[in-house]
């Protein structure tokens, strides 16, 4: 308990101190997550709206697919991406492998079907008199998808600060992509990992409690969306 | 094809899975004339305001507008859409202002800024509801969103307007707006309104003229006195048993089995004192309502069960009838209609 304790003092410690070497972490950390985030929104919000309002032969293939990626180890997408990567692989040429980039990529691979599947959620749950209101109305076909959009903001909303949750907490793809590199690819889950192999456990905690408080933050967000929503 | 017609319904059938809910054969509306569809619960009235609302294609059939038919598909459908708006029982506000709510179809048309906030004021101002521009749509009173479902309609000035129980649930304040407005916008614009409601003293003192939807049919007018009920045998009288009250009728029916029937409001005989007489059917009651209409006096009674009457207005002159007056209803067994 000791033990805890002590790790617990260190890492306020070190909190406080404003290390550069921690705090230059979160920020790569949270810059990699919203670039990964912003790329599977942009993908992912529209790809779930349409699956969500559009009626298709393999609809409920896709939507199976995605679902079965939201439970798919970030370490498989890491080992996927590597694969892909890696300098004899096919996408080899592109000189990505142990980059931001890459790291970016992993993390929009693991966001964008949480993004996907909550959106369709999101625009399944919208009153189905909102689209007879529209219609009524005399809203055109543009109007009306935009009226069921908007009706589903909060939830997308959700969907969306979930999908950055994925990103920012992984592990698996950001270490076998990125390669943990000091100053340029590691990001406080991967420096967790390598601080707690290294017996500096404090250090790890430190950076556990940011990790924490990031998702603290995410999820009174995404309550606030989805209480707004109702 | 009538092209005096505002709008017709020829050979109208719709379909829920294989269920027929809805079978018309013909069914015309006048240009600037104001209609009430009556009939039970689920026979049909929404589905068919929806269908002339065009915003549900029916299985099968016509419908024409002006003359024209209309096409479920391409830019036809959004143009005759935004000559007709449904102002539902139930409304949906979307999330936002009702300033918002209220200016959503002029948008959908494309008016300007300018005039979109000039029309939404004259509007709120018409329906007494300018202080509630600002507030959330979907934190009013039932009343309140319902009076602002009908603001959204009206502010669109559609050539048709039809309304769907929209007076349901309300107070008698909010009634005896939102029915002064019908009025008042059928006169000032000559807009043509089609109304469903249960309230039959509502479709007489409003509409001119009255269409009774029953299991998806339009009957005959005049098939008033509907009622629920189940078939029995009393001392092996055939008779049909509301629950309320027991009526004799004509035809033997398999005992204990559930239907309606009706009767026909002048087929009753209305009189201050009780009559002997040949008719199997002899109720008591008071005059609730009291409706003059051209040629004719409708009353409705309460014998505890609402019965619709109708006499000359010399008979009810000599008679001496006022609201509340305790009156018996004579009728023939073979004047109750089974359905």
């Amino acid at each position: 308990m000791d033990y805890l304790i002590q790790g617990f003092v260190k890492a306020l410690a070190l909190i406080f101190s404003f290390d550069p070497e921690i705090y230059g972490v979160v920020a790569r950390s949270l810059l990699f997550a919203f670039a990964s985030t912003l790329l599977a929104t942009v993908v992912g919000v529209p790809a779930g709206f349409l699956i969500a309002s559009k009626k298709f032969r393999g609809k409920s293939i896709i939507i199976t697919l995605l679902n079965t990626s939201l439970a798919l180890p970030t370490v498989v997408i890491g080992l996927l991406g590597y694969a892909f990567l890696s300098h004899r692989a096919p996408l080899g040429f592109l000189d990505l492998l142990f980059t931001p980039t890459a790291v970016i990529a992993g993390e929009f691979i693991l966001s964008l079907p949480v993004i996907t599947i909550l959106t369709i959620t999101a625009v399944h749950a919208v009153d189905t008199r909102a689209y007879i209101t529209a219609q009524t109305l005399g809203a055109g076909r543009r109007m009306q998808a935009w009226t069921i959009f908007s009706e589903a903001r909060f939830a997308v909303l959700a969907a969306v600060v979930a999908g950055f949750g994925r990103a920012v907490s992984e592990v698996g793809a950001a270490m076998m992509l990125g390669g943990n590199i000091r100053h340029y690819t590691r990001t406080m889950a991967t420096s967790i990992a390598l601080e707690v192999s290294k017996g500096e456990f404090s250090y790890g905690l430190a950076l556990g409690f940011f990790l924490m408080f990031v998702a603290l933050s995410i999820n009174i967000l995404v309550h606030y969306f989805q209480i707004k929503g109702k | 094809m009538d092209t005096t017609m505002h709008l017709e319904l020829k050979n109208i059938k719709h379909y829920y899975d294989t269920k027929s809910v809805l079978s018309i054969d013909l069914l015309q509306i006048e240009k600037g004339k104001i209609y009430s569809l009556v009939g039970p619960n689920g026979c049909g009235k929404t589905t068919l305001l929806h269908i002339m609302g065009v915003i549900l294609a029916p299985t099968g059939g016509e419908l024409f507008f002006e003359g024209k038919k209309i096409e479920h598909s391409g830019s036809r459908l959004i143009a005759a859409r935004r000559r007709v708006t449904v102002v539902p029982q139930s409304p949906y506000m979307f999330d936002t202002t009702v300033r918002a709510n209220v200016e959503y179809g002029l948008k959908a048309r494309g008016i300007a800024k300018k005039e979109r906030e000039n029309r939404v004021d004259e509007v709120l101002n018409l329906l007494k509801l300018t202080a509630f521009a600002k507030r959330r749509a979907r934190n009013l009173s039932g009343g309140e969103t319902q009076l602002i479902a009908l603001a959204r309609g009206i502010i669109l000035e559609p050539a048709i307007l039809l309304l769907d129980e929209i007076t349901a649930n309300l107070d008698a304040r909010h009634v005896d707006t939102i029915e002064t407005i019908i009025r008042d916008i059928n006169r000032r614009r000559g807009t043509t309104i089609i109304m469903t409601t249960h309230k039959l003293s509502q479709a007489y003192t409003l509409a001119d003229q009255v269409f009774s939807l029953f299991n998806g049919r339009i009957v005959e007018s005049g098939m008033y006195n509907l009622f629920k009920g189940a078939f029995r045998f009393t001392n092996q009288e055939p008779l049909f048993d509301t629950g309320k009250i027991a009526i004799h009728i004509a035809q033997r029916h398999e005992d204990d089995k559930a239907g309606h029937i009706s009767i026909k409001p002048e087929d009753i005989i209305v009189s201050k004192e009780q009559l002997h007489s040949s008719a199997r059917n002899l109720f008591s009651g008071t005059i609730v309502t009291i409706i003059q209409q051209g040629e004719a006096v409708h009353l409705e009674v309460d014998a505890q069960e609402h019965f619709r009457v109708q006499i000359t207005p010399s008979s009810f002159h000599e008679m001496g009838l006022t609201l509340g007056t305790r009156v018996f209803l004579i009728f023939k067994a073979s004047s109750v209609h089974v359905l």
